[in-house]
């Protein structure tokens, strides 16, 4: 375990997160800053620690969609004082970006969104390309914003398979092979996802996150 | 036999002929279109003998103006009279209601009294519940089982009108916006199942989808501190006009965890049992001297992706471990997608009903 996470305030900031306690949360990273605390630090071994455990929480069925909410209401109220400071000198250290947005025709985004707060908290710059999202945007994401991976969340079976015309259209773009794919929704599964090619599949926001982080792994 | 004799019967967990079967809560426009196409017949309720039929409240006469809760709308949108804007997508069945978005007219709303004095629909108001009782009539005529549509009753008519992350964000802050927005439903959901216990409809739908395919959306806990209670409330409402009505409730997903407390407050019928994500069977065993069972045929597994055959082999399973001793009712767990070959819906229908078409 990292040191910081023993410190006193560093407790107090990981724990105002877990409990969704905004004001807690920006009132712990003052004094935490106020100590001297390098805000990097406080992100690896406060705030990233803090989602990962609501992460877990939330894959137990411990944690529900609420308490995720809230946990990432707070952990924003520590993000804003943070992520300034952060950018002033140059940015914070991102585990790499990643696009992700709900399919064309499909406005279903409460999961999607719970993927966002998580790869956020994870340390992940995340472009947010929202909900019924066509192809060709997907097809940006990697031109223009770069995007390490892109997520394509669906909860129908008849806007799952846009899916695979969504990969289709990266590769007739040329720009399959400069991405990693991952999907996931309610009618998603492991299956599907070899069929149609992608790079990953994760069946709640954690196991996300988690992939993620495999997928931006050196070598993988 | 009749249909409603059927589905009476069945559904206070009586022997029948065969199970009730009908087509869940309706089928996507291009499926429809299809289905037209391939029978000839403008209603599939009617060519696959459906045993039952959905019935809502007559118009309203209000004519609210919802703009300045909604703003500008997209081209091509609606608002329905709760001032929920709906938009439509991008999609090639835009006009199906899964494919398009919402417009929440509450989501800003930062005080009380925007909650307090929100115009809500006049949706429990009597004159309205007279085409009801002529239209339950008519289906009994027919030998069919009426069913009351009350669907969407707390939860999902409140976060469509604050938004899902702000409604749950309320309940997590115990926020007096959410109680006042809950209360104001609840007593027209009151109002709504006592006309509809009046009607003579045979079962009142009511349902809020509280479950993800993982397990419950909210904690059960918090369910029961917002939810239950007014729930619990409006199915008394019905109970106190007509004892025997029937209750059905609705949800998506896996809500296991909330069984008890369904069948607590009066619930008959649990829907729709999605086999993807729940073991009708183990229910079945648990709670099958209290509880019944409707839906159970997954459109999200087997109808779409399965192929006759497989349609047929998950009716007959159901049948099995289900239906013994009644409390079994057999439809699609959701709204027909356009992905369902035709097929597989003649293999349900004459799975169920033992004949071929």
């Amino acid at each position: 375990m990292d040191t910081d996470a023993l410190s006193p305030l560093m407790s107090a900031l990981r724990d105002a997160v877990l409990d969704g306690d905004a004001r807690g949360a920006a009132s712990a990273t003052e004094r935490a800053l106020g100590q001297g605390v390098d805000p990097q630090r406080l992100v690896d071994g406060a705030l990233i620690p803090a989602m990962d455990e609501a992460g877990r929480r939330f894959e137990n069925g411990e944690f529900f969609v609420p308490e995720l909410l809230v946990s990432a209401r707070a952990l924003k109220a520590s993000q804003a004082i943070v992520t300034p400071l952060l950018a002033q000198r140059g940015g914070g250290v991102a585990r790499g970006r990643v696009a992700i947005g709900t399919v064309k025709g499909d406005m279903h985004d409460i999961g999607k969104n719970l993927v966002v707060a998580l790869l956020q908290g994870g340390g992940f710059d995340v472009v947010d390309l929202g909900t019924d999202v066509p192809p060709t945007r997907f097809v940006s994401a990697v031109t223009n914003d770069r995007a390490d991976i892109v997520g394509l969340s669906a909860l129908l079976t008849t806007t799952m398979l846009q899916m695979k015309a969504t990969l289709k259209a990266m590769e007739t773009a040329g720009v399959r092979g400069s991405v990693k794919v991952i999907v996931g929704g309610a009618p998603v599964t492991q299956r599907f996802a070899d069929e149609i090619g992608a790079d990953g599949y994760a069946d709640n926001a954690a196991a996300a996150l988690a992939l993620a982080r495999r997928l931006m792994a050196p070598g993988a | 036999m009749t249909s409603r004799e059927r589905v009476l019967a069945a559904m206070r967990r009586q022997e029948t002929d065969r199970p009730p079967f009908d087509l869940s809560f309706g089928i996507a426009t291009a499926q429809l279109a299809s289905i037209r196409a391939r029978t000839g017949a403008d209603d599939p309720w009617d060519y696959f003998g459906a045993d039952t039929r959905m019935i809502w409240p007559g118009p309203t006469r209000l004519d609210t103006d919802f703009s300045r809760y909604l703003g500008r709308l997209p081209r091509g949108s609606t608002v329905d009279e709760w001032g929920l804007g709906h938009v439509p997508t991008a999609s090639t069945d835009a006009d199906h209601a899964h494919l398009e978005g919402f417009r929440h007219p509450l989501e800003e709303a930062e005080s009380l009294a925007d909650i307090a004095e929100y115009p809500l629909p006049d949706v429990d108001a009597a004159y309205r519940y007279e085409s009801v009782r002529a239209e339950v009539e008519a289906v009994h005529r027919r030998g069919l089982a009426a069913m009351a549509m009350l669907e969407c009753t707390i939860f999902e008519r409140a976060w469509y009108l604050r938004g899902m992350e702000r409604l749950l964000l309320d309940f997590s802050d115990g926020s007096a916006m959410a109680t006042v927005l809950l209360d104001r439903i609840t007593a027209l959901r009151i109002g709504q199942a006592r006309h509809y216990a009046a009607s003579g409809a045979d079962v009142i739908c009511y349902g809020d989808d509280v479950g993800t395919q993982r397990g419950l959306l909210m904690s059960a806990a918090m369910w029961r501190t917002w939810l239950k209670p007014r729930l619990a409330a409006t199915i008394a409402a019905a109970r106190d006009v007509r004892p025997d009505v029937l209750v059905f409730y609705h949800s998506d997903g896996n809500v296991e965890a909330l069984i008890p407390d369904l069948i607590d407050i009066g619930v008959d019928i649990l829907n729709p049992v999605q086999p993807e994500c729940l073991d009708a069977a183990a229910l079945k065993r648990q709670y099958g001297s209290r509880l019944s069972f409707w839906g159970t045929i997954g459109t999200q597994s087997t109808l779409p992706f399965g192929s006759p055959d497989d349609v047929q082999r998950e009716v007959r399973t159901r049948i099995e471990t289900v239906g013994v001793g009644g409390g079994l009712f057999l439809a699609p767990t959701h709204v027909i997608e356009p992905e369902v070959p035709f097929e597989n819906l003649v293999a349900f229908v004459e799975a169920v009903t033992g004949e071929r078409g």
